[in-house]
């Protein structure tokens, strides 16, 4: 089977120039990108006149619910989810219920995830049921196929049972990924302490109950020589302790969401719940630092913390409503709205954080789009548009503030070797 | 002026709409002077009270004030312990609209309820309190009491708010309202009960030696609220009265300098004030819970439940 995709521009991780070239696909292999290439007998030629080729996404932080609260979300319609936004594997999170903390649940979460079209993987949890007491069987988790581990929701609160886990985890060359935050100090805040939180009446989770933990997390690592990866992170403060520490050569890695990127506090205007997530949305003033980071590379990656909830749960008022939003099938449109098509930075952001460097650091090799290559890559159409509504969403849970909205942009393609997940 | 349906806080009353209301407490506290201190404006209506919180004083004052406008009342009385959740809240919510009632006045003990209720109901809500968030008539009724002592004119009034600043709702509406009349507010409190991130104007003291300094018209004194974390805020309530207490010795400066005071009660006899306060002829706690009464009325007079709600700011 050949597919001709032809007029397209290129996106590489490289260079924010896009090189405009045609693509040949045969078995599910890029064969050739030339200019100009001719269709022979039998190619099928795709059309992609004004559109951006770019190497497919991938996402190293999802939380797919199942096993357990598959009401939310299961694994196959979050898969399905992710390729209606570009995205062409994931990383699972293992707060689930059960939580993924033994070699068994984590066999089992991939044998759900085989009936899905796209590859995902999955972490498991550090301690047993993400209670920060007792190491979870890490290195049974690793020989069943867990490429990271995470209490994701939860910090370890213990530093001894971190720096044990880290010192463990190293062993297996496995990341381990820290979710930062210092539960006494958030006690029962559900949005950032400041002047918003102040006038809604709502208790605040202050910025230093992320910054403390964070600082801490980092420090254990250097210590003990281990990788620590640091998720979505919020404050332009914890930003710059990051940045301070790679500087001396920690093995620090770190995300970035695209709704801290976007949102802030002051978006929280009459109890929206759909702006309620953790970490939880800072000030204007960490929106424009953060991005600033993400320009200069401090962040290594993009992630979404695709977070979905049911409606009624989130039909609540604000502090009861769960935490978290979706974010697999906004992510790219949201990005390119607001950032690439007004030219505050190009498609080679994109692909070397949500595409190359995600899958470095889970150790899979990057899918440039270049000949010899496998066929992994998507089409954005930069003309297009996408409105996010229910019906669009194969997300089982609409829980985004881009819910019935119109973004710039659309994903109109997505093909993963031989098999095209999507043609819009 | 656009009719309304809600009250839910002070931020998005109209300079238009907030004259409105106190102006026409005005003739509503006169009528208390009459023998039939009732007029006809709400009969056929229907008002009903819906506290999650107790509160015996506001939920009387609502209902006192509605039935002199000759509504029907009812009190619908819901479980404090088992029902907390926003969700079940929409569920008497099905109810209210079921009984087809044009007002509901809400008390709850999470921010932001009334807004959920007001979103899912055609009736007027009126937020008679919400968590830390605002108590939009006890400003109110704050500010109609100071036109009152000041002659009509508060612009340029200095008021002081003393106590449990970061969790209480009535400092934030009473003080964003007292600003909004062009009055300077202060506050005193031990730091962990000061919000961070005040509005620059606001001046934060340490002690009562700058607060005298600073020649308060009125001082208001908030409600120490009880211990709400396993963290206590301060050491002790013998270290606040002492510290942060209108004592008798600072009560004699309040009578050297005529300072009014005000509480929005109940008031903790020996912790916010000493027991002598109540004899302090410019206290002004009881005149505030009479025209607790007035400015209600004017506020259901002034709300008309099933009109539009799409122009809330
Ligand atoms: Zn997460």
């Amino acid at each position: 089977m050949k597919r001709l995709f032809k007029g397209g521009e290129i996106a590489t991780e490289d260079s924010p120039k896009l090189t405009r070239v045609d693509v040949l696909v045969e078995d599910g292999k890029i064969v050739q990108v030339a200019p100009g290439i001719a269709a022979g007998e039998g190619t099928e030629v795709v059309d992609c006149t004004g559109k951006v080729i770019l190497p497919a996404l991938f996402d190293v932080h999802v939380h797919a619910r199942e096993p357990g609260q598959e009401q939310k979300e299961n694994i196959l319609t979050c898969s399905e989810a992710a390729i209606n936004g570009g995205v062409v594997g994931f990383v699972m999170m293992p707060n689930t219920a059960p939580a993924i903390d033994t070699a068994g649940v984590v066999k089992t979460v991939l044998e759900s995830a085989r009936k899905c079209r796209i590859p995902l993987y999955t972490s498991g949890a550090i301690t047993k049921g993400r209670e920060g007491k007792e190491l979870a069987a890490i290195g049974a988790m690793k020989a069943a196929g867990a490429v990271m581990i995470t209490d994701d929701g939860y910090p370890v609160s213990n530093p001894v049972v971190l720096r044990r886990a880290m010192e463990y985890a190293k062993n297996f060359d496995l990341i381990l990924a820290s979710h930062c935050e210092t539960m006494e100090l958030s006690g029962k805040g559900s949005m950032h302490e400041g002047k918003v939180s102040y006038s809604l009446g709502l208790e605040g989770i202050p910025a230093i109950s992320e910054e403390i933990c964070l600082d801490r997390d980092i420090r254990i690592a250097q210590y003990t020589g281990a990788h620590v990866h640091i998720q979505h992170v919020t404050t332009a403060r914890g930003m710059n302790t990051i940045r301070r520490f790679k500087e001396e050569g920690v093995k620090v890695t770190c995300e970035i969401a695209p709704h801290h990127l976007i949102f802030n506090h002051e978006d929280i205007r009459d109890y929206d719940t759909s702006y309620k997530m953790n970490p939880p949305l800072r000030t204007p003033e960490d929106n424009t630092l953060l991005l600033q980071g993400l320009i200069d590379g401090v962040f290594d990656v993009i992630a979404t913390d695709h977070a979905p909830h049911t409606e009624f749960e989130k039909k609540n008022d604000f502090q009861s409503a769960p935490f978290g939003i979706t974010g697999l099938e906004t992510a790219l449109p949201c990005l390119y709205d607001r950032f690439m098509s007004k030219g505050v930075f190009g498609w080679d952001v994109i692909v070397k954080r949500y595409s190359a460097e995600p899958r470095r650091i889970i150790k899979l090799p990057p899918v440039p789009v270049v000949e010899g290559g496998v066929a992994e890559f998507i089409v954005f159409d930069p003309n297009g548009s996408t409105t996010f509504t229910k019906e669009f969403m194969k997300s089982k849970s609409s829980n985004t503030p881009f819910l019935n909205q119109t973004l710039k942009g659309s994903v109109d393609v997505v093909v993963l070797k031989d098999e095209v997940l999507l043609n819009r | 002026m656009t009719p309304r349906k809600d009250l839910l806080d002070i931020q998005s009353l109209t300079d238009e709409e907030l004259e409105f209301i106190l102006s026409n407490a005005v003739p509503f506290k006169n009528l208390f002077k009459r023998s039939v201190k009732k007029v006809p404006t709400l009969k056929g209506r229907t008002v009903l009270t819906l506290f999650y919180e107790p509160s015996t004083r506001t939920r009387s004052s609502f209902e006192i004030a509605a039935s002199r406008l000759s509504a029907d009342v009812t009190n619908f009385s819901v479980s404090t312990s088992s029902v907390v959740k926003g969700e079940s809240v929409l569920d008497t919510v099905a109810t209210l609209e079921a009984m087809r009632t044009d007002y509901v006045v809400v008390r709850h003990s999470m921010s932001g309820i009334p807004n959920l209720i007001a979103k899912h109901t055609n009736a007027s809500v009126i937020n008679a309190g919400d968590g830390f968030h605002a108590h939009p008539t006890q400003g109110l009724l704050d500010v109609f009491t100071m036109r009152e002592v000041f002659g009509g004119d508060v612009r340029g009034a200095r008021v002081a708010f003393i106590g449990d600043i970061q969790h209480s709702r009535v400092a934030r509406s009473t003080n964003l309202l007292c600003r909004r009349m062009g009055m300077q507010t202060a506050m005193l409190a031990p730091g962990s009960l000061i919000p961070r991130e005040l509005p620059q104007e606001i001046a934060v003291f340490q002690d009562w030696k700058e607060l005298y300094a600073w020649k308060p018209d009125v001082i208001y004194l908030l409600r120490v609220q009880t211990e709400r974390q396993n963290v206590p805020f301060f050491p002790s309530i013998g270290e606040y009265h002492r510290l942060f207490g209108l004592t008798d010795e600072r009560l004699k400066w309040a009578r050297d300098n005529g300072i009014w005071v005000m509480h929005p009660g109940p008031v903790n006899r020996g912790v916010e004030l000493t027991d002598s306060v109540m004899e302090y002829e410019r206290s002004l706690i009881d005149q505030q819970v009479e025209n607790g009464i007035a400015v209600r009325m004017s506020v259901l007079y002034w709300l008309k439940p099933g009109s539009s709600t799409e122009d809330k700011p």
